[in-house]
């Protein structure tokens, strides 16, 4: 294969990749763009600017959406992180690990409807702690999963190490375990950030269309024909996972952090 | 008398690991311990540092009982087979550590820091990463981050057990050293014969939970299941 054919393939190659992501951006600075044109009759910055002011603000389901991953993010990998070593440690360790995948044996909306009395109970429906309950119930286990295989006899060695030098339990956790588990708690994070970030089925459920995040905002948008706002708030859909891929890629995996 | 062990027992379901089990070490002395692995000898220094709890039996230092006293108040440092050197920290951090715990003046923790890396002859790996260093200079360093706070009793589990022959060796000339210098109260757990017999002031034998102790090499080295006597005809047997 020449160099040539090979640098071919290449470009096509990163073309196939980015061509949704063009697409979507051309499709957002458009108001007309129809079959069978290649482009957009217009391109407006029009969508954009709108976006703090049109009906149903966008900008404000991007920062709840961001309020409610970011919190099930950390909420779930400290959590997880803490419940990880203790049920490492405990001898029915087997069998919570079972359990943990059991939220998954149902899709989001099944599992979400089965639980839904209770958070009706609980009160819990309708506003953004219920909503950030219900996913935590997706993420924790998730996260207990990733954690319990972690803590291992070195780890658990490094904190009676810290005792014995006269540490206590708090500076054991602040001064090695979090430190030297930073790239572990870093990549569970970035996991239940994302599966929070694209919930849909559970969100809508526990939010009962009061809780608007930008997932639920571009499947409305979908659901209307308006393929410009969908195309619009997909694009901001992306930018925290592009995000946080670029920061994996950059300081995680080239074990910068 | 610095530690004085009573009836020590210990469980983990139905298997007996310690079984009522009594010694005492003299101050600024080595008792070096030699078993067979899973003999108890790891759950035993666990113990006396407070990592796990025994099911019956008292421990005193100092003529203290300190059975409740929590870990990190007994002033009795644990030292693992692996030197355990935290891995986000460099040579000097890692000496420093328990120093910096303590939250003594930063000026102070340097002073003292720098004279037991000087002491350790690690000042060219001062600021070297736990994985730039061999297994000889990780394992001092280790020792420099314990002996640093000034423990009552260190308690040492196979330290030299990861080592080639030739660091090991040279690694408990190292100990030897120190432990002078230092006037160390230490308890040193291993599984060979030789370095029992060198590093020891003097040497129990730990068999099903029990421990004998030998106050006298000779006694050591007479006693049938010390396996000393087997050793000695083996090589006698070599060379003629």
């Amino acid at each position: 294969m020449t160099l040539i054919t090979k640098k071919l393939i290449k470009s096509l190659g990163i073309f196939l990749i980015l061509f949704p992501f063009l697409f979507l951006l051309g499709l957002s600075f458009s108001t007309n763009w129809r079959f069978p044109s290649i482009l957009p009759l217009e391109i407006t910055p029009d969508n954009w600017l709108g976006l703090f002011s049109f009906s149903g603000n966008l900008f404000e389901s991007f920062i709840l959406s961001i309020v409610i991953s970011v919190s099930v993010g950390l909420l779930s990998t400290f959590t997880g992180f803490l419940a990880g070593k203790y049920i490492s440690e405990t001898i029915i360790r087997e069998k919570i690990i079972f359990l943990s995948y059991l939220p998954y044996t149902l899709s989001p909306v099944l599992y979400a409807a089965s639980i839904y009395y209770y958070f009706v109970y609980f009160n819990l429906t309708g506003n953004i702690i219920g909503v950030i309950v219900g996913q935590i119930l997706i993420t924790f286990p998730f996260s207990i999963n990733l954690f319990t295989g972690y803590w291992n006899s070195s780890i658990k060695n490094l904190e009676n190490l810290v005792l014995t030098l006269g540490g206590t339990k708090l500076q054991s956790y602040l001064k090695v375990l979090i430190p030297i588990s930073k790239r572990m708690l870093l990549i569970v994070f970035f996991q239940t950030f994302i599966i929070s970030w694209f919930e849909y089925g559970l969100t809508t459920i526990i939010g009962v269309g009061k809780i608007q995040t930008l997932t639920i905002r571009v499947y409305q948008f979908i659901n209307e024909a308006n393929y410009y706002y969908a195309a619009l708030s997909s694009c901001l859909l992306i930018i925290p996972p592009a995000f946080l891929l670029w920061f994996n890629k950059k300081y995680v995996f080239r074990k910068i952090i | 008398m610095l530690l004085e062990c009573k009836n020590i027992s210990k469980a983990f379901k139905s298997e007996n690991v310690l079984n009522n089990l009594s010694f005492y070490l003299e101050e600024h002395k080595t008792l070096s311990i030699l078993g067979k692995s899973g003999c108890g000898k790891t759950t035993l220094l666990k113990i006396i540092s407070g990592i796990i709890q025994t099911d019956n039996g008292d421990i005193y230092l100092r003529g203290n009982r300190i059975n409740d006293i929590p870990v990190n108040k007994r002033n009795i440092v644990y030292l693992y087979q692996e030197p355990l050197l935290f891995p986000h920290l460099n040579v000097f951090e890692n000496i420093a550590f328990s120093l910096r715990l303590k939250k003594i003046d930063d000026q102070l923790v340097r002073t003292k820091t720098d004279e037991m890396i000087e002491h350790l002859e690690l000042t060219e790996q001062k600021v070297k990463m736990p994985h730039q260093l061999s297994g000889g200079q990780k394992q001092r360093a280790a020792f420099g981050r314990a002996l640093i706070i000034n423990p009552v009793l260190l308690l040492l589990d196979e330290p030299f057990g990861n080592l080639d022959s030739s660091t090991r060796e040279s690694m408990q000339n190292f100990y030897s050293k120190i432990a002078n210098e230092y006037k160390i109260t230490s308890i040193f757990v291993t599984h060979d014969l030789k370095e029992a017999i060198i590093m020891g002031d003097k040497i129990g034998l730990m068999e099903k939970g029990k421990l004998t102790i030998f106050n006298y090499v000779d006694d050591f080295i007479n006693h049938p299941d010390t396996g000393v006597s087997k050793e000695i005809d083996f090589w006698k047997k070599l060379r003629n």
